[in-house]
């Protein structure tokens, strides 16, 4: 008898690696810990004072934060948040699906080609560009019109509406883009013509995608700051007249953040808000969660057995169509059928015509900017600080500010979303703690950046006492753009086939040396794309640092602890100011951070591209 | 042996036989069962596998050949949810037990599989990351292997001339034989083999087959195939598994000419597959 071979080897490098992927993993649960724990804190100092009681904040119809006799009834702000987030919804949701059917039925690859991507560049705009132009755009219009107030509703509902669409188009348009083929034809040979095909089998087969992704843009129009501050005013009403000046919840907590408001019990409301608005959200985010998952499992059902997936995919196109009278229609003979045409085009018109309302809206957005902002753009502009006469201010320790924030929202976001996603994909793949986890992290990805904003507030400022500070505004950044890196590195990493795996480890590679030599590498382009794509979101986010921003910080920061001031910001403090001229300084500004943007994502697709091509897996 | 045993590949030495190999086993496996959740994959397998012989397993599609494969290097383990379970006697050790580390027994047990799956670098680093990753960094000690292994897979005198070319540039035979070429560069005991010609035309298979035939001088080869005149061409002992369980196992001659079980009967005949 030999000894014992092929004994474990205790390889204390591999284990401590393997250790730190875990507790990259695990920020996603102590981030949304820090979340319940701030808004939990926050909400019982609100309870605890005086004159403040549930009954009242949940039933009473005043929201008055300050004066002489405060009132914290919270209806106002639901109404509010209801008015705006279902008025924008239910633009969004007709003009979305609409564009989607388009996109997926009738649009030639060519067109779809052009489209899609204009699509997604409204998805880029930050939202404080969204906010600018509803004040200063839209507003007026409803002014003029209906005779709207300064600050009104209707406003901020349009051009939600337009922030929420690409949300609507582009999962609406996956999800009719996975229908099979088969059941298409199934229906073209029953006679149907290629509308009802789209709008009487696709669209009901892509039902679940579709309310998803209703639901995911509900959640960010629930979620959204800078539009509603901006547009939509800072006077809680109890009304559903959009014509009026109307607060959501997310606008309170940045009337707070903006020092509007004294301090005291009227700040701790600020949380109690935020604890309803992280609720309403997280809710409607785990349906959307649900729904997502229910599609993802039905896919892999139809994939299991030859047998069971071939009575799947010849029963499906029965059951659909018997459930959809197509046949109905036919029965009218020839005459009814140029009719059914007719139907057909006005359709496809129509749909196609939700397209050119969006394309039309981002149009005039960039062209409204550039008009305004452009001949402010000059050598002393960025060079210069801001100032309180507008010829006089630049912007140039804003962009510095801006492009430090970055970068060291980057070194802490990228090392540890990566980790985890590696944890994810690769140490422990569907064993049920990854599974809650990777839901943990995907509920984070749509709590409203206000929230981020608080926690920011509360655990990096207050508790681990950085102040404001570039090292607490990059920290708050950072958990907010976390899950963006680490679904990106997830979808990087399940992209580099399993062979390449397979044949390490069947040399006898070590988990960790096969990760390090043959999965990351490939993965490299995948995880660059992604997380240029998060600092881009970081860059132009301005809810999450409202709070910690300086307004003061007229010299760059020249350490981490320094304040700073971001190009967000300093667009919202010039859309707000009441002088005319600093509008148009907005405006430059927003220029800066669009060019800034445009140069990111062009590296992104430029990377993508040049690994595309060079790819030969 | 008994019944529940399963069949061995035995038979008394008077069988007229050529004698195959040195007459020693590599591996022994003794009930092994392998369960992917609510799956039964394996079911009470047990067989001893000669060394410097070629065993092949054939079978239906689904019949659990290539996953007893993965048993002999625990490959299985990389795959969540799967228990495998009985033992695997590899030089006096059972190789399933908890105690043997999966990577050791990787440097003994090389693969080479269904497709093609050269790492998308240069063919000289194909061959050198196996080495590398046991410990081996000298620059000749690294050629010379590079060279060897080349020239064992018969695959040197198509590309010595561009080691430093990507894999990916090579054809599907070639590519196949480089990763061949790769097993070998560790310096294995036993090559598994999971349908390596499966991907390839014929020409690319019959340069694969010679190759194996060579190699079993020298390595205990062990393939899949669901190609049963493949089997018959490379091997000395072929076993028949289906659902799971191994029918037949024996010498491949007879096994083809005289199967002793209807069920293997009919799928040699092609009467069911």
């Amino acid at each position: 008898m030999e000894g014992f071979r092929f004994k474990r080897s205790f390889r204390p490098l591999e284990r401590t690696i393997e250790l730190m992927l875990l507790l990259a993993a695990s920020v996603a649960i102590i981030v949304s810990i820090a979340i319940i724990y701030t808004l939990m804190d926050g909400t019982v100092a609100f309870f605890s004072a005086p004159d403040v009681n549930i009954f009242e904040f949940l039933f009473g119809t005043k929201w008055v934060p300050s004066g002489s006799d405060p009132s914290f009834g919270i209806l106002p702000l639901l109404s509010g948040t209801i008015l705006i987030a279902g008025g924008a919804l239910l633009i969004a949701m007709p003009l979305g699906i609409g564009a989607a059917i388009y996109l997926s039925e009738f649009a030639s690859p060519r067109v779809r080609g052009i489209l899609k991507p204009i699509i997604e560049v409204l998805a880029g705009i930050p939202s404080i560009v969204y906010g600018f132009f509803a004040l200063l755009v839209i507003s007026p219009i409803f002014r003029d019109l209906f005779g709207a107030s300064y600050f009104n509703a209707a406003s901020a509902i349009v051009v939600l509406a337009i922030m929420i669409l690409p949300i609507v188009v582009s999962i609406s348009d996956d999800a009719m883009k996975a229908v099979p083929r088969n059941l298409r034809e199934a229906s073209y040979a029953m006679g149907a013509t290629k509308w009802e095909t789209a709008t009487k089998v696709v669209l009901p087969s892509a039902s679940s995608g579709v309310i998803a992704s209703v639901l995911l843009g509900l959640g960010r129009a629930i979620g959204e700051t800078m539009v509603v501050t901006l547009a939509a005013g800072r006077v809680a009403n109890l009304t559903f007249n959009p014509t009026e000046e109307v607060q959501t919840m997310t606008a309170y907590i940045a009337q707070v953040a903006t020092g509007d408001i004294p301090p005291g019990v009227a700040v701790d409301a600020a949380f109690a808000v935020g604890m309803v608005l992280f609720i309403m959200t997280y809710i409607i985010n785990i349906f959307a969660g649900i729904v997502v998952d229910r599609i993802k499992a039905g896919k892999r059902m139809k994939r299991t057995g030859l047998t069971g997936g071939l009575v799947k995919v010849i029963g499906a196109p029965g059951r659909v169509l018997s459930k959809i009278n197509i046949g109905a229609g036919l029965k009218k003979g020839a005459g009814s059928l140029r009719r059914r045409y007719r139907i057909g085009i006005f359709g496809i018109s129509m749909t196609g015509s939700s397209l050119v309302i969006a394309i039309g809206f981002l149009a005039y957005l960039v062209h409204y900017i550039l008009t305004q902002g452009l001949s402010g753009i000059d050598q002393a502009f960025l060079s210069e600080i801001p100032h309180y006469i507008p010829d006089k201010a630049g912007i140039y320790p804003v962009i510095l500010g801006s492009v430090y924030l970055m970068l060291l929202t980057l070194v802490i976001s990228v090392p540890i979303g990566v980790g985890a996603a590696i944890y994810l994909t690769e140490i422990a793949p569907d064993s049920r703690h990854t599974r809650f986890l990777r839901r943990i992290i995907q509920n984070l990805a749509g709590v409203p950046s206000i929230v981020f904003g608080l926690v920011g507030l509360t655990i990096f400022v207050r508790l681990f006492d950085f102040g404001i500070s570039l090292l607490a505004g990059s920290m708050t950044l950072s958990i907010m753009v976390l899950p963006i890196i680490v679904v990106s590195t997830e979808e990087a990493l399940k992209a580099v086939p399993k062979s390449f795996r397979d044949a390490a480890l069947a040399l006898g590679a070590t988990r960790w040396t096969t990760i390090r030599h043959h999965v990351l590498p490939n993965a490299i382009p995948g995880i660059m794309t992604g997380s240029i794509l998060a600092m881009s979101r970081a860059i132009g986010e301005t809810a999450p640092i409202l709070f910690i921003g300086s307004v003061f910080a007229k010299v760059p920061p020249s350490g981490i602890m320094d304040p700073f001031l971001a190009l967000p910001l300093t667009i919202f403090y010039w859309t707000t100011h009441p002088k005319a001229e600093f509008h148009e300084l907005a405006a430059s500004t927003i220029i800066v951070l669009l060019v800034i943007l445009l140069t990111m994502n062009s590296v992104a697709i430029v990377i993508r591209n040049r690994v595309q091509a060079k790819r030969d897996w | 042996m008994t019944k529940e045993n399963g069949p061995m590949a035995e038979g008394p030495a008077s069988n007229g036989y050529l004698k195959v190999g040195n007459g020693k086993y590599a591996l022994d496996l003794r009930k092994v069962n392998v369960h992917y959740g609510s799956t039964h994959a394996i079911k009470d397998v047990s067989m001893r596998i000669r060394e410097n012989a070629a065993t092949a397993f054939i079978g239906p599609s689904g019949c659990g050949k290539s996953t007893l494969l993965r048993c002999l290097n625990r490959m299985n383990d990389e795959i969540v949810g799967c228990k495998t379970t009985g033992t695997i006697m590899f030089k006096g050790t059972n190789i399933l037990s908890n105690k043997v580390d999966p990577v050791a027994l990787r440097h003994t047990v090389g693969m080479v599989f269904q497709k093609p799956n050269p790492f998308p670098t240069s063919i000289y680093k194909n061959i050198t990351f196996g080495p590398k990753v046991h410990g081996i960094r000298g620059k000749d000690e690294l050629d010379e292997i590079v060279e060897r292994t080349l020239k064992d897979s018969a695959l040197w005198e198509e590309v010595k001339d561009r080691l430093d070319d990507p894999a990916m540039s090579l054809s599907g035979g070639q590519q196949q034989r480089l990763c061949i070429a790769r097993a070998l560069a560790v310096e294995p005991d036993i090559i598994l083999m999971d349908e390596p010609c499966s991907a390839l035309d014929p020409i690319a298979t019959s340069k694969i087959e010679d190759l194996i035939t060579e190699l079993k001088e020298r390595y205990t080869v062990v393939i899949v195939t669901h190609n049963m005149q493949q089997a018959a061409r490379v091997s000395d002992f072929t076993g028949f598994m289906f659902l799971g369980r191994l029918v037949e196992f024996g010498r491949t001659t007879p096994l083809f000419e005289k199967p002793r079980k209807t069920l293997t009967e009919k799928y040699i005949t092609g009467r069911f597959g």
